[in-house]
């Protein structure tokens, strides 16, 4: 629907995705990467999920329950969601919005996150790809 | 028209007063949180619409074009409405209502006037800018020709060579506080002598530089003193002088438009909003505050009206500051009180996002009309440095 440059790319990591935000989404992007990544988690039988926001110029309350929507979603289907790149200016914007991701992790960077997903995923991942 | 402007029977009744047929108005003053203007008496705006509306149609026969006006008067009294006396309201909004059905005119006739120059390829307005600069300089120069020695040379020294209030108050044996406060004063002086000269008019009584000088200065004390409210509906001159002496959203030339139809221009809004605070000097905190706000506000406009606008503005007066405008004519909210409720605002409601918008700006003010459309005004000033 629309042929644009791609705005986010999904990629495997072993039993984990990692999905990356290059820009700022308006709503219907973001509810498009939404549905992308949840049916990502649910082919690929993906036991986490990082998302890497630190592209989104903003995290306004759609935004914010967006992510915290997959989280959800995820947490259904089996897999962690860890969100990481929260710049410290937009935290301090979704503080003082009254917004948070919910139940769903942050951390720092991708590094940090895919370690997050290793301790919250405690069984061995599953070794069929 | 949506069919989800529904309203609860209790405010249907308490404003149905004066306005006979459908409308219902609503407006709710949000007190403004550390605002230099002291509260904003938008409650009090409520209050105006039915006299706004007699005003305009009195003069406009159209009802949509009228419709506008009305929203414009409206948008204009309400980011007035914290550097005046709250008993002005209602004579700056008669002054206003007046203004903005005269400006139409004149505009609709400019229009009519230069149609033929639409087959015209050359740039046409390039040498009446030109005049324009050169008048307005003249303007300028004569004006502070008025001031006395004293204001003259501590303007000059902050504005053209720079120097602070601090390194001003060192020189003058006062402090930085004072000698900010002197300069509020020269600027407010010096914006009503401008428009003396660039109007060449004298004033016609000995009472209209003290109200046209309590105006500029946003001093509502000295207002009330002068009585200022009187005055305006007295006098032609000042009438007509008073609404860009507020000055507050005046400075339209900075002013970024966005046309607001799809969820992609709420993006290029916030993009808007983030350049104009950048050019302000805001932080990169700030910044991201304002970008939030402008996005929470623009969204209600796709979601809950087919069309609007957001519009981006440079204050300079008090301080430092940004005003945004986002206006719509859509469905309008009902009851804005609840919709400003935290908890109440539902993706399936009216006023999403408003309470968080809210609570990341200076100022906040709404004014919704049902069936008509929904203005909702917000501003952050600069932090002193
Ligand atoms: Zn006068």
């Amino acid at each position: 629907m629309n042929g644009g440059p791609r705005l986010f790319s999904i990629l495997r990591q072993g039993p984990y995705l990692i999905a990356s935000i290059h820009t700022a989404l308006d709503d219907s992007q973001l509810v498009r990467f939404q549905q992308d990544l949840v049916e990502r988690i649910g082919s690929d039988r993906a036991r986490g999920v990082v998302i890497d926001v630190a592209a989104l110029d903003v995290l306004d309350s759609f935004a914010s329950r967006t992510l915290r929507d997959i989280g959800e979603m995820a947490r259904l289907r089996g897999a962690v969601t860890v969100i990481v790149g929260i710049q410290p200016d937009v935290a301090f914007a979704m503080v003082e919005l009254g917004m948070d991701t919910g139940r769903v992790v942050t951390a720092l960077d991708l590094e940090e996150g895919l370690a997050e997903l290793d301790s919250h995923v405690t069984a061995p991942p599953a070794p069929r790809t | 028209m949506h069919g989800w402007g529904r309203r609860p029977p209790a405010v249907r009744s308490a404003h149905r007063r004066g306005t006979p047929g459908r409308t219902v108005s609503r407006v709710v003053a949000v007190e403004p949180v550390g605002s230099p203007g002291g509260d904003c008496g938008s409650a009090d705006v409520a209050a105006l619409i039915p006299l706004v509306r007699r005003i305009v149609a009195s003069r406009v026969p159209d009802p949509a074009t009228a419709d506008d006006l009305v929203q414009e008067t409206l948008t204009r009294v309400l980011a007035a409405a914290g550097r005046v006396e709250p008993g002005m309201l209602e004579p700056y909004a008669i002054v206003t209502a007046r203004n903005v059905v005269t400006s139409m005119w004149r505009d609709q006739d400019r229009q009519r006037r230069h149609q033929h120059r639409v087959v015209d390829l050359r740039p046409p307005e390039a040498p009446d800018e030109d005049v324009l600069a050169r008048e307005d300089r003249a303007a300028v120069a004569e004006a502070l020709t008025r001031l006395s020695d004293r204001e003259r040379s501590t303007l000059l020294a902050h504005e053209v060579s720079g120097q602070d209030t601090r390194a001003l108050a060192a020189e003058l044996g006062s402090t930085a506080g004072a000698v900010a406060a002197q300069l509020n004063r020269t600027r407010a002086r010096l914006r009503v002598e401008y428009l003396l000269v660039s109007e060449r008019v004298e004033p016609p009584t000995e009472r209209c530089r003290p109200v046209l000088l309590a105006i500029s200065g946003g001093d509502r004390r000295r207002q009330r003193e002068v009585d200022a409210a009187r005055h305006l509906l007295e006098c032609d001159l000042c009438a007509r002088l008073s609404e860009p002496l507020v000055g507050r959203g005046r400075s339209r030339d900075d002013a970024v438009r966005v046309a607001v139809r799809t969820d992609a221009d709420v993006v290029a809004a916030r993009q808007a909003a983030r350049e104009v605070a950048t050019r302000l000097g805001f932080s990169t905190t700030e910044v991201t505050l304002i970008a939030t706000a402008v996005s929470e506000i623009t969204r209600n406009i796709v979601r809950f009206a087919e069309s609007g606008e957001v519009v981006v503005a440079e204050l300079q007066e008090p301080r430092k500051g940004i005003s945004i405008v986002a206006r719509d004519a859509g469905p309008g909210i009902a009851d804005v009180e609840q919709a400003l409720q935290d908890g109440y605002s539902t993706y399936q409601g009216l006023g999403l996002g408003l309470p968080g918008a809210r609570r990341l700006m200076d100022e906040f003010a709404v004014v919704s009309e049902i069936d008509r459309g929904t203005t909702v005004t917000m501003t952050k000033w600069r932090g002193e440095t």
